[in-house]
């Protein structure tokens, strides 16, 4: 029937009405869903150990982690936002397909990754009787943890390090095992390691960089080193030309491991010149220490005729010695409990008489470093290093014109055979340039979340307890000092990823394989090789899912981790865990870890337990104010900066600092004068010819001296260097960064010396030596020096055709880092970089 | 029997594409070989392919009553209907290109009258109106049967076709025209895709056109009529038509080559090198085949043999579809985003793409995508093609396209 | 007011920490990246293309104010809002892709299969999606919703959804080099008109002739 015109307009107008109106139904509609959606924001801190530490803002939707951004909210405004790609793409990590569910028991065969599940209770028991067995056979020190990283998680590390003090087991400091102790620092400075806030790096006038590539490691400090660069000059001292290397004013090339003479070359320089801070030295450093000719010791007053009855005398801690100088006013006693004006002598040549009457001749230290620094004249630095003598100059110059100096000095330098004596050498610089202890100068360091900022033994160290400190590199290596006797068979971890980042030359997986190692307990919240290779794997919280406490070494803030979100599936904190470990290895011991709270409150007691003991550095903070933001620390500098050796420099009192958990005794019989000391008269540094930092041979007495052969084998040095898209192992598998990488594992190459191995971009190469080979793909860099392999570290195996990139590596010890042992401050530290490999085609 | 089969084929083929489409429908665009860097394919080069040949069905039939060239007009009507069956196969094929196509009905509500997109669309459906008003014109004095029914009643048929024909014939010239420019105008607007950006673009389209339109023409008049002496005239006029055009549109083609060879910018060397370097057999392809289709059609041994004639012509046309498809490499091979970098010598670089590809073993950004149609997108193209093989066919079974007795 | 954004590649450290948050914050699926961070001269991000010589350069929608997209989406699904930045309409869009073909920069993306799946791919507990969870209608329009339907065009929308909340856009926010600045151009007096001005600021590939509204500082160095 058809419609009638009136119809028809009317049906028009009707549909034109609804059109007009629906839209605006929908949107109504679409608002009112939006305000329903249930959402809250909670601020947690990303933790893993990358030395950031940054606020991030989860925002919860149902249940989930929908958004995650920098929370920005550090009291300087400088700072914000920190964060970084990485902890931007977490949500990866803990929704991906990786991540542990339930608690696991091996079926397999070892690194097969074959596991059931298993309730809690069977996995806890079954962990528990091993453990007893093994120690009940071997004794306790044969089980072994390793915890990665403290400073990342007070509570929950804390909890770990409390059990293992319960049963007396082996524990290695993840410091000295992740390769981060720098060890010219105790040795010269006496402490663990020391450095600059990062916004304190803007008030410098001349930044030196050795070794670090802080735009893809220290991602969110790096604004400040671009602002560091405009307030002043930046110079980028590195082999290869990496991104740093870019953004700096200069770089500089130098050849790989030759920064002691470096270091000498411009300390030479500044000291001809006469461009050095004198009263610095006088006051401050053992320069004007008079050393005996005849043994190469420092002269003790107590040998001394005209002194030794002042001597006796004096009341003196047994960590320190009375040193002598040479002043205006003759011999006097230099005391290490002051660092009053000296007015010392730092040049000369004196003749002492002593208690026994002999004659013998002295001199100043100082007098000893610019006999030593003859050797390291501008051309024959040059020569070693391959840097013009006229850059070494300029910039020696330069610096010492420029003040405050600021060194950055990073683990891809110290990370050598040999790093101690570089760090030692390139601390001349800061020290004589006066820079020490003022704000935007010294020598820093950055290398993991190491550090324990305040007294933490109310938590970690258990009355009754006891920790058997055993050098990781040890039990690599099968033996050492304090090695238990029947060796470690156990291994318990925590938060840590040993069967790629510590398995050098295959040690661990061929003692696993064998049986030597007859128990792994493994404690994370992604299936890692580790876990692979474990007999029991327990799942873990990530930073989103519960309480800690948490600090870092690039910034003094305490902040807290809170959970956004419940535990996944069957995950739980490692303060419950430890509990109920602990509940079954002796019934005693449940006690020490709250049991009659839950875990979350259990978490928010002990936190308060160690602001409440924790010292003058937490003096005053309180868990609320922790719950609203990051909190400063309590620090010696004016306006809480965190600026080293303030104290020593401005107030005059002794070196060194505390660095904790040790007591002060522990530390500071490194520094017996109570100053900077260069010059180190222990009996090995005096064999050695080590007793002031000198150059040596890069090899000499590690691949080479292992094999000869190596020379012409292995001409490649093999730089495993930190990757922007990984913390170490940590998103390894992140899906959004391997995304960005192409999906593979790379060495980088110089073109010259891929074209002797028939090497194009793109290709699948092998890089091997005679401990260890792993699979990737060659990439030609033109930044990369030639007779150079570049590996971005942290690839799981399974990424690698299975194989570690560490099999590659050796656990070399240097007999210095074994002088004394206070665990992770003075302690054999592995050198990752000191390794030869080859790289050849697999196909194309 | 031969036609029994080719029904069958046809309706096989139209069925295949349905489903491919159905399919493509349900998983999306994924199951084509396009990605965020190479946008079209086989899709918009069906577009141009079959707008070239609607518009040189119908400057066929337009030029026998502007110019009088009386002994090509029992081809009048084939003209039109193949105008009308490849315009309209045009519009098909882009709809499987289409993200939403439920949505099309946006291009009515919400027209943004400064895309070119919308002036096709436009130009589009009132070319495939224009030429059913054309065909139902010319078939008027024929409309017998159930036919009659809609025949206009007026006094004299064919007296009044021919006058309205007439009348209407320069409007179908410009029209024809016009929709190629438009087509054209859809790429050369475009200064991102430099292969794209000339003003040889849109001549060089109606050129081709004339030349594939043409030689649609002729292989449905030679299936039509056969080859009779008294067509063999008519035979001769579109062969020279499209050798012709033939000419122009290569001359068109290589003087835009020419000239930016030339010039030899780094940007026009690199979309050149696309072109005879990695696409090199399929240009060879697009050059050779319609010459020696046209050296063949105007052999005296090919002329004397129908299926030669007709062979000929699908080669013809296979080589003026490669040369649509080859409007897509060109721009989308190499990446648009290229330049000099700051402080760099000798680098012109391309800032790659998020292709949209996610794969563990190929690269998500790509700086270079080398696209082959997928099996969904050539069936569905062939669908397309049946389609116009089914409107054609169809319509001279059943409508009075071809004259039974000589006018 | 134009609402621009200058970034300064002096203090880009090629982090990509934008492109990730971006992809993050818009629940991007796999394959789909709006924002985008390269080394200009070389074929791996962060590889120098010669010794001594590498910066980094992002590149995301840049906003322009002769947008040749905009000006071919037959459906007006892309348009220009008042403020100057180009809009997608994921209610209106038609899935033809001539924006992708008029685009220089390449910076949109398509949904070529049910972004739901294409998330799918990463292989995440099932269940889980990332991204800012609301719709949001500018003007009556859909300019953001969580998960686009399949077969519509996306890019960077200059995170109106977050303007509305008085938040600046997820790159800016998580960029640690504070790299990215966002203001007004029409304001001569405004932050980044005045660094535009100071340094030298560039837009890319001006011979096109889309006159962006994404400004870029050239990186700096000072005479050894």
């Amino acid at each position: 029937m058809p419609l009638s015109r009136r119809e028809f307009v009317k049906l028009c107008m009707a549909a034109g009405a609804w059109m007009a109106f629906k839209p605006r139904f929908f949107r109504f509609l679409g608002e009112a869903q939006a305000a329903s959606l249930p959402e809250r924001f909670v601020r947690s801190t990303c933790s893993p150990n990358d030395t950031g530490a940054c606020g991030f803002l989860a925002q919860v939707v149902d249940g989930r982690i929908a958004t995650l951004i920098q929370a920005a909210d550090y009291p300087e405004k400088e700072y914000n936002p920190r964060g970084c790609l990485r902890g931007l793409s977490m949500v990866n990590l803990i929704y991906g397909k990786d991540r542990l569910k339930y608690p696991l028991i091996r079926t397999g065969e070892r690194g097969k990754g074959e596991f059931r599940r298993a309730t809690w209770e069977e996995a806890l028991d079954f962990t528990a009787k091993r453990l007893k067995e093994i120690m009940d056979k071997y004794g306790p020190e044969a089980v072994a943890m390793t915890v990665q990283v403290g400073g990342t998680g007070y509570v929950h590390k804390g909890a770990f390090v409390r059990l293992a003090a319960l049963n007396h087991w082996t524990i290695h400091h993840a410091y000295d095992q992740n390769g981060d102790l720098p060890m010219f620092w105790p040795m010269t400075f006496g402490v663990q390691t020391e450095e600059l806030e990062s916004l304190e790096w803007r008030n410098a006038r001349y930044t030196m960089v050795f070794g670090s590539n802080i735009l893809q490691t220290r991602v969110p400090d790096a604004q400040h080193l671009i602002y560091a660069k405009h307030n002043g000059k930046l110079v980028v001292f590195d082999p290869d030309f990496c991104n740093t290397a870019a953004k700096a004013d200069e770089w500089v090339a130098l050849k790989p491991d030759t920064d002691a003479a470096l270091g000498l070359g411009l300390a030479k320089v500044i000291v001809d010149q006469n461009l050095y801070d004198r009263e610095f030295l006088q006051d401050f450093t053992d320069m004007p220490i008079l050393v005996r000719e005849d043994t190469g010791k420092r002269l003790l007053a107590g040998e001394v005729k005209a002194l030794a009855a002042e001597a006796a005398a004096r009341r003196i801690p047994e960590y320190r010695n009375l040193f002598v100088i040479h002043t205006p006013k003759g011999f006097t006693i230099l005391d290490p409990e002051s660092l009053r004006p000296t007015g010392a002598d730092l040049e000369g040549e004196y003749t002492v008489e002593l208690t026994d009457g002999r004659l013998v001749k002295v001199r100043p230290v100082f007098s000893l470093l610019k006999e030593l620094l003859q050797d390291y004249t501008l051309d024959k630095v040059a020569a070693i290093t391959e840097v013009p003598a006229a850059q070494i100059e300029r910039i020696a110059v330069e610096a010492a014109s420029n003040r405050p100096v600021h060194l950055i000095y990073g683990a891809s330098n110290y990370q050598w055979y040999h790093g101690d004596l570089k760090g030692r050498a390139l601390a001349l610089i800061p020290v004589l340039t006066g820079s020490i202890g003022q704000s935007g100068g010294g020598i820093s360091t950055y290398a993991g979340q190491y550090k324990i900022r305040f007294d933490l033994s109310e938590w970690w160290y258990p009355k009754g307890g006891k920790l058997n400190w055993v050098p990781y590199l040890y039990f690599l290596q099968g033996g050492g000092k304090r090695y238990p006797k029947n060796g470690i068979k156990a291994m318990v971890g925590g938060w840590g990823n040993p069967f790629d980042q510590h398995n050098m030359a295959n040690r661990l997986k061929e003692r696993c394989l064998s049986g030597d190692i007859e128990f792994v307990v493994t404690f994370d919240f992604q299936m890692t090789t580790s876990c692979q290779w474990s007999d029991v794997v327990l799942p873990a919280t990530s930073w989103y899912e519960n309480y800690e406490l948490t600090a870092t070494i690039l910034h003094p803030y305490l902040q807290l981790q809170q959970p956004a979100i419940r535990p996944m599936f069957e995950s739980r904190t490692g303060l419950w865990v430890m509990r109920e470990l602990a509940k079954r290895l002796n019934p005693e011991w449940e006690k020490y870890f709250f049991p009659e709270l839950n875990e979350e409150e259990a978490a928010l007691k002990v936190i308060e337990v160690l602001l409440a003991t924790g010292g003058p550095e937490v003096q005053g903070i309180t868990l609320e104010m922790l719950k609203k933001g990051p909190v400063r620390l309590k620090l010696p500098a004016p306006r809480n900066r965190q600026i080293p050796f303030w104290k020593q420099v401005h107030e005059r009192v002794p070196f060194p600092p505390r660095s904790y958990p040790a007591p002060l005794a522990a530390t500071a019989k490194f520094l017996k004068s109570g100053r900077i000391e260069f010059y180190k008269d222990e009996d090995l540094f005096l064999e050695l010819k080590e007793q002031l930092p000198v150059h040596k041979e890069t090899f000499a007495e590690t691949e080479y001296k292992l094999d000869p052969g190596a020379r012409e084998k292995y001409k490649l040095r093999y730089v495993t260097k930190n990757s922007l898209y990984r913390v170490h192992s940590t998103h390894s598998n992140n899906v959004w960064l391997n995304e960005l990488q192409e999906h593979r594992p790379k060495v980088f190459l110089n073109e010259k010396d891929a074209r002797e191995r028939g090497i194009k971009t793109g290709d699948l190469v092998e890089i091997y030596n005679n401990r260890g080979k792993t699979t990737c793909y060659a990439v030609i860099d033109p930044g990369c020096r030639p007779g150079t392999a570049i590996f971005e570290q942290g690839w799981w195996a399974r990424y690698l055709g299975n194989e570690s990139y560490n099999s590659l590596t050796m656990p070399w010890i240097k007999p210095t880092h074994e002088v004394y042992f206070v665990p992770g401050i003075w302690s054999p530290n592995t050198a990752w970089n000191e390794c030869l490999v080859d790289v050849r085609r697999v196909s194309a | 029997m031969a036609q029994k089969l080719g029904w069958i084929v046809i309706f096989a083929l139209m069925a295949l594409g349905l489903v491919a489409w159905i399919f493509q429908l349900q998983q999306g665009l994924v199951l084509t070989n396009m990605r965020n860097s190479y946008t079209w394919g086989l899709y918009i080069a069906g577009l141009a392919f079959f707008v070239g040949n609607a518009a040189g069905g119908l400057v066929l039939s337009s030029l026998i009553y502007l110019f009088g060239v009386e002994h090509l007009k029992p081809f009048a009507k084939i003209g039109a209907l193949t105008a009308f069956a490849n315009v309209s196969a045009a519009m098909i094929s882009v709809l499987p290109d289409l993200g939403r196509p439920d949505r099309i009905y946006n291009l009515f509500l919400h027209p943004k009258i400064s895309s070119p997109l919308i002036w096709d669309v436009a130009v589009l459906s009132l070319y495939a109106l224009l030429c059913l008003v054309y065909l139902y014109l010319l078939m008027l004095p024929d409309l017998k049967g159930p036919w009659a029914r809609v025949a206009l009643k007026v006094k004299n048929p064919r007296e009044f076709s021919q006058k309205v024909a007439k009348a209407l014939a320069p409007f179908s010239l410009v029209a024809a025209v016009g929709i190629h420019v438009i087509t054209a105008w859809i790429f050369a607007t475009q200064g991102a895709r430099d292969w794209w950006h000339t003003g040889v673009l849109a001549p060089d389209f109606v050129a081709a056109a004339l030349a594939s339109g043409t030689a649609v023409v002729l292989i449905v008049s030679l299936v039509a009529y056969g080859l009779k002496e008294e067509y063999r005239r008519a035979y001769r006029t579109m062969t020279l038509i499209i050798a012709g055009a033939l000419f122009v549109h290569l001359f068109l083609m290589y003087n835009d080559i020419v000239i930016h060879a030339w010039y030899g910018s780094a940007e026009h060397l690199d979309t050149l090198s696309i072109l005879f370097r990695d696409y090199l057999f399929a240009h060879l392809f697009e050059v050779v085949a319609p010459l020696a289709a046209v050296i063949l059609l105007l052999s005296e041994r090919v002329r004397n043999h129908a299926g030669a004639m007709i062979a000929s012509c699908c080669l013809l046309l296979a080589g003026i579809l490669v040369h649509r498809f080859l409007l897509m490499p060109g721009a989308f091979d190499k990446i648009a985003f290229t330049f000099t970098p700051l402080g760099l010598q000798k680098h012109e670089w391309s800032f790659p793409i998020a292709s949209g590809r996610y794969d563990l073993v190929l690269d998500t950004f790509v700086t270079k995508w080398a696209y082959f149609p997928s099996v969904v997108e050539t069936t569905i193209f062939l669908g397309v093609v049946a389609f116009a093989c089914f409107v054609i066919m169809a319509a001279i079974r059943e409508l009075p396209i071809v004259d039974r007795v000589s006018p | 007011m134009r609402r621009g954004m200058v970034i300064d590649l002096e203090k880009c450290i090629g982090c990509r920490s934008c492109a990730v948050a971006c992809k993050q914050h818009n629940g991007q699926p796999a394959g789909m990246w709006w924002n985008r961070v390269f080394t200009p001269g070389s074929e791996f991000h962060g590889v120098p293309p010669e010794k001594g010589r590498m910066f980094f350069l992002p590149v995301h929608c840049q906003h322009c104010q002769n947008a040749p997209c905009e000006k071919v989406c037959p459906v007006d699904a892309t348009y220009r809002h008042a403020d100057g930045s180009i809009l997608v309409d994921f209610e209106r869009c038609i899935g033809c892709r001539y924006c992708m073909a008029a685009c220089p920069y390449g910076v949109r993306q398509f949904n070529w299969e049910d972004p739901s799946q294409a998330m799918q791919r990463y292989g995440y507990q099932p269940g889980y999606r990332y991204g800012y969870p609301r719709d949001y209608r500018l003007q009556g329009r859909l300019v953001y919703v969580p998960l686009r339907p399949k077969g519509v065009v996306e890019k960077c929308n200059f995170c109106v959804h977050y303007l509305a909340l008085g938040l600046e856009p997820a790159c800016v926010r998580a960029c640690p080099g504070n790299a990215r600045l966002v203001g007004d151009l029409d304001d001569p007096q405004s932050e980044i008109s005045r660094l535009i001005r100071e340094n030298n600021g560039f837009t890319l590939l001006p011979e096109k002739g889309t006159r962006p509204t994404v400004f870029y500082l050239p990186p700096r160095r000072k005479e050894v």
